[in-house]
Parts: structure tokens; sequence; C-alpha cells
């Protein structure tokens, strides 16, 4: 069976199997639990101690909970990734066995969260480095060991780039005036194309 | 198969029949924590104490226990051949009765440890992907080149490494059969016949 939620291929098994477990849970206690594994998904600490409190009652293993949160976990970056709406998630989790008390509580907390998980979904894509920051001088060149009236105006470029891990490197570049002219050119007319296409 | 002892280590072990037979028990202990966690001298500092001897022999008959213990988990030698090797030590009845058992209880456990310090490739540990279009370039403007972007993260002996990859969506269908194809080579008879055997 294809569910959308999952990329329109087969429901992991192991999530089917936790399916019935969420279902131990009382729906009221499953909506406090969707919305601590969505401030984890976006960013923020999760407090496991509340969610062993919410458990408590359904008599959970440790090993369960744990199971809990990542079928949670799931769910929600699947759904999101696959830009699959509230409605159609919910009548989907129903069809793997989930109540609908449950069903429809869990689609209320995704559809609350759903734009602000996609966007940190988006940030978190693979992407190489960044620009940090670009710092530039002027110079203006009197003359040199090669040639004593030189009166040519020079540009220092300091390029910072961040890559995943957080560290910044730094490009430094001298350009003389005629090659800055080429360079800016060319990157006014990228900028260009990239505004047709916003 | 038979243990080979040298004259240095029979010399370490030596000390053994000295302190004699809970004193053993006690530094059959301190050699498998030894293999478990690494050196503990103030372990063997108190065990001095206790048993009234100097640290150095105590040491020293820590780290021949530990081979001795090691090299018999390594060659999975049977207990007659254990026996066999540490008789020529000369000990006591008791005392190889004794070191059999320790050699015989932590057997699994040292493999176990052992297995761990074989020399390990790079494994995968995560794959990210972005499919981008190229529309544009300096040179050649109105274009359209689909690419694929991929970052293969790497476990060494937990060292992170990266690797990033770039590939046209034809290299991708063709990688992709390549790895079905390796995936499909366990169901032929000859792989089945030999995963058969090992079991």
């Amino acid at each position: 069976m294809r569910f959308r939620f999952c990329g329109d291929l087969d429901c992991p098994d192991w999530v089917l199997a936790e399916i019935s477990v969420l279902a131990k849970i009382s729906s009221v206690k499953l909506k406090l639990i969707c919305a601590q594994v969505l401030r984890e998904l976006l960013g923020e600490a999760i407090d496991y101690e509340k969610i062993l409190k919410l458990t408590s009652d359904a008599k959970l293993e440790s090993g369960d909970v744990k199971a809990t949160i990542a079928v949670l976990d799931f769910i929600f970056s699947s759904a999101a990734k696959h830009n699959v709406d509230g409605e159609s998630l919910s009548s989907e989790l129903q069809q793997l066995g989930l109540p609908k008390e449950h069903a429809t509580g869990l689609c209320r907390s995704y559809e609350e969260k759903q734009s602000s998980l996609q966007e940190s979904l988006r940030a978190c894509s693979l992407r190489l480095s960044q620009l940090d920051s670009v710092s530039w001088r002027v110079d203006y060149t009197l003359s040199s060991s090669e040639l004593r009236d030189v009166g040519e105006p020079l540009v220092h470029l300091l390029l910072r780039t961040r890559d995943r891990g957080g560290s910044v490197a730094a490009v430094p570049m001298a350009v003389s005036a005629d090659k800055f002219r080429v360079l800016l050119s060319e990157l006014k007319q990228a900028q260009a194309l990239m505004k047709t296409l916003l | 198969m038979l243990l080979v002892l040298s004259e240095e280590q029979k010399g370490h072990l030596g000390c053994l029949p000295r302190v004699g037979g809970a004193a053993v028990g006690e530094l059959g202990r301190l050699a498998v924590e030894l293999l478990r966690r690494g050196a503990a001298p103030r372990a063997c500092e108190t065990a001095a104490r206790k048993l009234n001897t100097g640290v150095d022999t105590i040491q020293h008959g820590v780290e021949g226990l530990m081979y001795l213990l090691t090299e018999s988990s390594k060659l999975m030698i049977s207990e007659i051949d254990f026996q066999d090797s540490i008789r020529v030590l000369g000990f006591s009845e008791e005392l190889n009765k004794l070191l059999l058992q320790l050699y015989l209880d932590n057997r699994k456990e040292i493999r176990s440890i052992l297995t761990e310090l074989a020399p390990k490739l790079p494994s995968y540990h995560s794959l990210e992907w972005r499919l981008d279009v190229q529309l544009a370039s300096r040179s050649l403007r109105q274009q359209i080149k689909p690419a694929v972007t991929m970052k293969l993260h790497l476990n060494q002996n937990e060292d992170q490494t990266a690797q990033v990859l770039q590939t046209d969506p034809s290299t991708l269908v063709h990688l992709i059969q390549q790895l079905e194809q390796a995936l499909g080579e366990m169901k032929t008879n000859h792989c089945r016949r030999i995963a058969r055997n090992m079991k």
C-alpha cells in the first residue's frame, strides 16, 4: 500500500508496529507529546522528563517511550518533506490503524507547525558553504620597485565563507581596476538572472 | 596447539605460586580489567600492599597473566592444550586448575574485546543529497543542466569525514543499477551455497 506521507512508498514495518503503541496513550496526552516532538524538530531542546511523565499512565517501557518519540519524529518530518496536508495525513494514519481521535489531534498539531517545519528543513538542506561577510578597501599605488610612477587604484577584497561545521575561512584577494570592473559586471548579470527567477 | 612462553614471561608468572590461590583470583580479575579498560596503576598498588609484595612484581604478574589469557583466547586453544602449556611453568595442580578456570570463564569476553581491535575501513554514516538545475553560467546563458550533489558522511574509529560528490542524473541511474546488481548477487545459487555452508 502506498502512502503519500512516506513518499508514495510502503510504510516501514517499524512505523506500523509503533502505531499500535501510540494507540495505548490517551489522545490528550498524545497531543502534548506531539507538541514536545515538534519543538525538538524546530531546534529547541526536548524535555524528556515531561514525556516520561506523560507516558507513565500508559505504562510504557523505556524502549517504548523512545520508539514513540522516534515514530512521531518520522511522521512529522516525512509529512513535511513530502508536503502532505493535515487531512490526508489524518486519513492515512487512520488507515494504518491509529484511532480517529489520536489522528485528528496529531494532525492538528502538525498543521499548526507545518510551514515552520518546512522552513527549518529547508535551512538544513545540503549546502556546501555560504558567504559570511565581504570587506573591501581601495588603495592607490603611488610607485613600486619596478616603476617610479604607478598611480593605479587597487581593490583589496576579503571574502569570509562559513562551512557547515561553523568554521569561517577567509579568502583575501587584490584586484586591479579593470579586473574589478569585469567582476562587477558579471556579478550584476548573475544578479539580474536571479531576479527573474524569484 | 601449544602456547610457547618466553623466559621473561615465565619469570613474570613465577610470582604466582608465591602469592597463593585467592590472590591469583584477584590478579586474574586485574588482568581482565586491564584488557577492558587499560592500565590501572592504583589497583596494582593496592593489591601489592595487600599481598606484601613489590608493585613491580604484581604489575609483571598481571601483565604475564594478561598475555597468557589473550594468547589462549586468540588461538582458541582447547583445555588440554592450555593445561599442557602451563604445565611447563611447574605450578601446583591447584594453581593450574585455577588458571584453567580463569581462562574458560573469560574466554568469550576477551574474544569480543579482541574483535574490536581489528583494523576497520571507513563505514557509512549518512548521505545528504540535493537536486539542482544549472540555468546559466558566465560563458553560456539559457541552459538546463540538472545535477545531483551528494555529501557522503563516513565514520572511521570515531572520526567523521565527509566527501562531496556531484553527478548528473544518468550517471546516478547507472550507479543505482550497479548497486542493485551487487545486491542481487546475494540471491544467486553460488552465494546461497556459501552462506548456507558458513552457518
